[in-house]
């Protein structure tokens, strides 16, 4: 890893990635992750500037990104605060609110539509077959990209200071969210497929049910009716038509 | 008790985890279950339905602020429910005790779900109240304070919720085995086409044509991969 420029240490660093991992330890809807970051930047802010106390006041408002691109905010803001915060406080909470919301699609995308999707689906289809190791191994691999992605995007936008949101700019950032969203779609594709040919493998009827099932589910899912509200209904919609059957 | 003691403590850590941690998947139901089944014995059945929860709640939309029924809690009540049921009655009809028992963590999933949003509103005020003092050590030591308490609240609503949802699931799950008469075979049905919501799900989510068409090449790689193997 690339040595560390500035005021902060490694140690410094790794003290502050300690605090990003429970970002959203005091999350609440009106200032959402602020209690965290301030938790976060507070832990470097007597090294990054002479008044730690007005760096905390300056930051302490309404704060919200996906919480694995956080870090790379995080640094952003301290390398500001260390180079002085030109522009003035309204120009770093700019930048702040600026990357939040850069970083919040990107890291949703990123995360929640690509690497989590990927990671569920393999698990899934892992414990389906009782792959055990598999389940370890997605459970290993999954975490190590977050922490990953956490620990070097701190160093990374501690490093960029002001240039953090050009940096994400780059088509190579585009590419890597069409890749991730793509794997996604593919691990879905395949446990669809694990399913709909166990059902067939059952017979007929299984698989009749399976289709028919999944057309209702993706009608309801079109219709923004949760799918597992009707997995519920249908409890007890199985249960009277046995009774009445029998 | 003793059971329901270990099920909140699970259910506790996976929460500070999944809520105030770095949501490392541990509370989703595939591995929140595994877990369960791990520490009850019956691994192969407390999977079973963490198979079939993890299908019905399987998460793979980008948006945020979607709210999924309470998964951990959840997850963790139906391995429960499986593994101390099967335990305690020996039921050779598995399927049908797992089918019981996922239909409980369906319900004590949103019933959670609900508790949660209702009880966490007092954690939302104390967090609202929140100021800054203007020393930057008593400021970071109160940082620090909320911070834990929250986590702490977190926790333990989440390990009331998940032995209280244990206490009736347990209890709901032996009434629909009793009952269960020539009903068994429906819900053992209704049990194998929970799988089918997680294609609808996938269908929904991959809904682009680009994204449909890989989706579609997965498909036929595992029905290609089912007939050779």
């Amino acid at each position: 890893m690339a040595p560390v420029t500035g005021k902060l240490t490694r140690g410094d660093l790794n003290r502050i990635f300690v605090r990003t991992l429970f970002l959203q330890a005091a999350m609440h809807r009106r200032g959402m992750q602020s209690l965290g970051f301030l938790g976060a930047v507070g832990s470097g802010a007597g090294r990054v500037t002479g008044d730690p106390a007005a760096l905390l006041a300056r930051h302490n408002d309404h704060f919200n990104t996906n919480p694995n691109m956080a870090p790379m905010v995080i640094g952003g803001v301290l390398r500001i605060e260390e180079e002085g915060g030109r522009g003035g406080p309204a120009s770093v909470s700019r930048f702040k609110q600026a990357c939040a919301s850069a970083l919040a699609a990107a890291g949703d995308v990123f995360f929640g539509g690509g690497l989590r999707p990927i990671a569920l689906t393999l698990a899934t289809l892992f414990a389906i077959y009782r792959f055990f190791p598999g389940l370890v191994a997605v459970f290993v691999l999954y975490n190590a990209a977050l922490i990953t992605v956490r620990y070097r995007g701190l160093s990374f936008g501690y490093a960029r200071g002001w240039g953090l949101i050009e940096a994400f700019s780059s088509p190579r950032v585009q590419r890597a969210l069409v890749l991730v969203r793509t794997g996604a779609a593919c691990a879905g594709g395949l446990l669809a497929g694990v399913i709909v040919t166990g059902a067939f493998q059952r017979g007929t009827s299984a698989l009749a049910t399976t289709v028919g099932v999944a057309a209702l589910a993706w009608l309801a899912a079109r219709r923004g009716i949760p799918p597992w509200r009707l997995a519920l209904a249908w409890f007890p919609v199985a249960w009277i038509i046995a009774r009445l059957l029998h | 008790m003793h059971d329901l003691l270990v099920i909140a403590i699970i259910a506790a850590v996976l929460a500070l985890d999944d809520r105030a941690g770095w949501t490392s998947l541990a509370a989703e139901p595939v591995f929140s279950c595994l877990i369960v089944g791990l520490v009850f014995g019956h691994v192969g059945a407390a999977l079973r339905c963490g198979v079939a929860l993890q299908c019905v709640w399987l998460s793979i939309g980008a948006a945020r602020g979607s709210r999924r029924p309470h998964a951990l809690v959840g997850g963790v009540v139906g391995a429960g429910a499986v593994c101390l049921s099967l335990h305690k009655t020996g039921d050779p009809r598995e399927p049908l005790v797992v089918a019981a028992a996922v239909f409980c963590a369906l319900l004590v999933a949103e019933a959670a779900q609900w508790c949660d949003a209702r009880v966490g509103i007092g954690r939302e005020r104390w967090l609202e109240r929140f100021r800054l003092p203007a020393d930057f050590n008593v400021a970071t030591r109160n940082v620090t304070l909320y911070s834990l308490g929250s986590a702490l609240y977190i926790a333990v609503l989440t390990a009331v919720l998940a032995a209280a949802g244990l206490f009736i699931s347990i209890r709901l799950v032996d009434l629909i085995i009793d009952r269960a008469g020539a009903e068994a075979g429906m819900l053992s049905l209704w049990m194998s086409a929970l799988p089918a919501i997680a294609v609808a799900t996938i269908a929904h989510a991959f809904a682009t044509r680009a994204l449909r068409r890989v989706a579609a090449l997965g498909f036929l790689l595992a029905v290609v991969l089912s007939w050779l193997l």
